[in-house]
């Protein structure tokens, strides 16, 4: 077994933002707006989506709610010129897709929501805190612009023993490795009979960048880690990530196998020799797992195999949004926050835990506040196991 | 005079001048156009009225909007100026059940009121299509109704009392909650429809219903729609009422297959369904009446086996109207002629005519809409990036308009008149236009409430 040099990337530089000039020389304010047309035009404006969108309800604005969107970017195709004006609205979604769910007419909102942001990047029109999010991970691999070693919450034996070559990689996400490094060691722990390694040097999935219109760059984070993916040839990637999940399953080439830790914990239930706990626990689906990938079913058999589940008001496809994604929990916190409490509202009586399987709703659902307490779903599959 | 900042002092933060949220408000459903100047979110009558005294001091145009659903430009600020945003406005006042009555504010969303009466047994009935997301001050605005006016009647059965803001910002009350008055003008019956070019509405009283016991649906298919039209007479005429009657032609069909493969539809033929409602034995016993009197029209005749059957149905009946896309990526619905009505006789003959104009100008149509009481939607589709698709659309839209008042019926049944079909208004009303446009001057002699609305 050989062990993977770490050395490199404990030299990793200290993150720096990039300076205006570099910003705005990537800009260019004349750059037509284009987008596939008939992806918006399918819209009929019926309003369906403005009755579920979770930013609408929070912030009450007809642009802050899908059908706005909609009729902004479509304003846009017709040749209005971009401007800051629009970043209120196209930059308040948070992708969460329950509107993509709902509508009739078949039309993906988060997808051409994401569209125009790519088209807004290119034509220069972004904001303060997404330029920061981008200078975080091009510079340090990570979107809180960490400077720390990625791999810090490993042991050192558990350093030694990682392999350079393995069928399964574990790919941590920037949120377990710098914010809930707990997560990432209990999922370590819970994966390595099962012979994972990790990337010699795991980038951001580049999902921050995708959601906020950075495509470009994006591409150049995501090749980083799809050559590292290659060299170990790994066959499967494991994520606990419901972000990183969903790029890696559907923004990297179809040629990767992903797979999301309760779909891996699902299948190797009987390997994991879970003991019973006398818990009754509500379970929060993600928007990036559930809606966008149609996970709800795994994480709920871990679940049961452990304890008593109690539903949440809304769940599965229904399931109300915790306001951290697409970029909204950085971009608008107050909105985000209160979104995350709206979901807290659906946490029925009597449960000790509330699960979810995304450390960025883990976190958001945190600083809701509320009296019970948030936590991955790793966490309970631990419990489980001590 | 600098209205910005004195809309400011009313609203505060609640006003917009910005041009991304001036487009979002722009338009509805519909293909009218038109931005305002000013968006403001009232939460108070005495912030409607302040407002709407400012526009009447200064002539400047105001609209109310609700949720914006509508599909003939109600809501479509034309002349610009005011557009008051009415959403915010929605408290459920009062729930006085011993008068089996609610007060409301006019942003309620009509599902929310229903979810809110549930567990009292009772329901406010009328339902359009779109309950999940318009509002109670917009069906009132539009006398709305859906599947289930056919027994129940319009938003117009349901309203007892409305809060009215005036042209110039007086607030009055047209009624009570008193079951019946014989004391003048009914000022509630003038309002409801008005889409708002006599006043605002700023809260509602509204009479409620018992909800049934049980529903039963009845499922019938037929040779073609003709044929289906003459069962659905034969049914009236046999003294069935029904509390829906749906027609769903074989295009609404092939949509709703692809929507949701799994729903229990008949696979050849155009669909009528047939709910009834009341107590297991009258519901039974009316829907055993339809199959009797259906029977020797129908390809296929059925009883819905279970409440999941029912309710996939229905709810896919809800979306059929804008999920043509689905079955043709390319293809469009546009919101135009989709709200003729007949009297229950002339169905047949309407639906051969939509037919016949339908073939003639080659753009397929979906027909489906409550049969029972003669109103149809007929839904069109387009390639909307194919201008000569464009105008064929318009041309139909026309035609069925000016078929429907041939035969008796009007232009819209539920979805109001709006700016999309006033040109048709003296056409249908003669010299009754003239008594609305007295009524117009009389309550609104500056013309500042929802302009160039209702042909007015």
């Amino acid at each position: 077994m050989k062990t993977v040099k770490n050395k490199e990337k404990r030299e990793i530089k200290r993150a720096k933002e990039l300076d205006k000039s570099e910003i705005s020389e990537m800009k260019g304010k004349n750059q037509p707006f284009e987008l596939d047309r008939r992806s918006v035009y399918k819209c009929v404006q019926c309003g369906t989506c403005r009755s579920v969108c979770p930013v609408f309800n929070v912030v009450g604005w007809e642009s802050a709610n899908t059908r706005g969107r909609m009729l902004i970017i479509k304003s846009l195709l017709e040749g209005r010129p971009p401007s800051e004006d629009v970043l209120p609205s196209l930059a308040s979604c948070t992708t969460c897709g329950i509107c993509a769910a709902k509508c009739p007419a078949g039309v993906n909102p988060p997808e051409v929501v994401e569209a125009a942001r790519a088209q807004l990047v290119k034509c220069g029109i972004t904001t303060e805190v997404q330029e920061k999010l981008r200078a975080s991970v091009i510079t340090s691999g990570n979107s809180f612009g960490e400077a720390k070693d990625r791999t810090h919450w490993l042991s050192e034996t558990e350093r030694s023993q990682l392999t350079e070559k393995s069928d399964y990689v574990y790919f941590v996400g920037c949120f377990d490795s710098y914010r809930y490094p707990e997560f990432a060691e209990k999922t370590f722990k819970v994966l390595q009979r099962f012979v994972v390694t990790l990337l010699p040097d795991e980038q951001c999935c580049a999902s921050p960048l995708l959601r906020t219109g950075f495509r470009e760059d994006a591409e150049k984070v995501m090749k980083r880690n799809l050559e590292q993916i290659r060299k170990v040839g790994a066959h499967t990637i494991i994520t606990s990530c419901a972000g990183c999940y969903t790029t890696l399953k559907n923004n990297y080439p179809e040629e990767l196998h992903v797979i999301s830790l309760p779909e891996f914990l699902a299948e190797h239930l009987d390997e994991l020799k879970l003991k019973k706990l006398d818990l009754t626990v509500t379970y929060h689906d993600p928007c990036h797992m559930g809606r966008h990938n149609k996970i709800y079913e795994a994480p709920r058999k871990v679940i049961q195999a452990i304890c008593t589940l109690k539903e949440m008001k809304n769940i599965k496809e229904n399931s109300r949004c915790c306001g951290g994604g697409g970029g909204v929990r950085i971009g608008y916190p107050d909105i985000s926050l209160e979104l995350a409490r709206n979901r807290l509202e659906d946490v029925p009586e009597g449960v000790d835990y509330i699960i979810t399987s995304c450390p960025l709703c883990v976190r958001n659902l945190r600083d809701a506040g509320g009296d019970i307490e948030v936590i991955d779903i790793v966490e309970l599959v631990a419990m489980a196991m001590e | 005079m600098d209205i910005t900042a004195e809309l400011r002092k009313i609203v505060g933060v609640r006003l917009s001048v910005s041009p991304s949220e001036l487009y979002c408000y722009s338009s509805d459903a519909s293909q009218v156009k038109g931005t305002p100047d000013y968006v403001v979110r009232p939460k108070s009558t005495d912030e409607v009225s302040r407002i709407v005294k400012l526009a009447y001091e200064n002539e400047i145009p105001v609209t109310a909007r609700g949720a914006g659903t509508g599909l003939a430009g109600g809501a479509v600020p034309v002349r610009g100026g005011i557009v008051l945003d009415m959403s915010g406005m929605n408290r459920i006042l009062e729930i006085d059940i011993d008068n089996i009555q609610v007060v409301v504010e006019p942003g309620i969303i009509q599902d929310a009121l229903n979810d809110a009466l549930i567990p009292y047994g009772f329901f406010f009935p009328p339902n359009p299509g779109s309950s999940a997301m318009c509002t109670i001050g917009g069906m009132i605005a539009y006398n709305a109704s859906g599947m289930r006016c056919v027994k129940y009647g319009t938003t117009r059965n349901y309203v007892r009392d409305l809060e009215v803001v005036l042209a110039d910002g007086t607030v009055i009350h047209t009624g009570s909650k008193m079951l019946k008055s014989a004391a003048g003008y009914d000022l509630t019956q003038l309002i409801i429809g008005s889409e708002g070019t006599l006043g605002i509405v700023t809260k509602a009283g509204l009479k409620i219903a018992p909800l049934p016991k049980t529903r039963k649906l009845v499922i019938a298919s037929f040779e073609n729609a003709e044929i289906a039209g003459q069962a659905v007479v034969k049914t009236f005429s046999n003294g069935v009422i029904p509390s829906a009657c749906e027609i769903l032609d074989r295009v609404s069909l092939q949509v709703l297959k692809r929507y949701d493969p799994k729903l229990v539809l008949p696979s050849e033929g155009d669909v009528l369904l047939f709910e009834v409602d009341g107590t297991e034995n009258s519901a039974r016993e009316a829907a055993e009446q339809i199959i009797e009197v259906c029977s020797p029209l129908a390809l296929s005749i059925k009883l819905a086996e279970s409440e999941n059957e029912m309710a996939d149905i229905w709810a896919a009946r809800k979306f059929v109207g804008a999920a043509v896309s689905r079955l043709d990526p390319t293809k469009t619905r546009i919101y135009v002629g989709e709200d003729v009505g007949v009297p229950i006789k002339k169905i047949p003959e309407l639906l051969k005519r939509a037919q016949e104009i339908s073939e003639k100008f080659n753009l397929p149509a979906m027909k489906y809409g409550h049969i029972g009481d003669g109103n149809l939607h007929l839904a069109l589709f387009i390639d909307v990036l194919n201008k000569d698709e464009w105008d064929r659309l318009n041309q139909v839209a026309d035609l069925i308009h000016r078929t429907a008042i041939e035969l008796g019926g009007t232009v819209s049944s539920e979805h109001g008149i709006g700016a999309a079909r006033a040109e048709y208004m003296k056409a249908q009303w003669g010299p009754a236009f003239e008594v609305m446009r007295a009524i117009k001057k009389a309550l609104d002699p500056k013309g500042i409430l929802n302009p160039g609305k209702l042909g007015l």
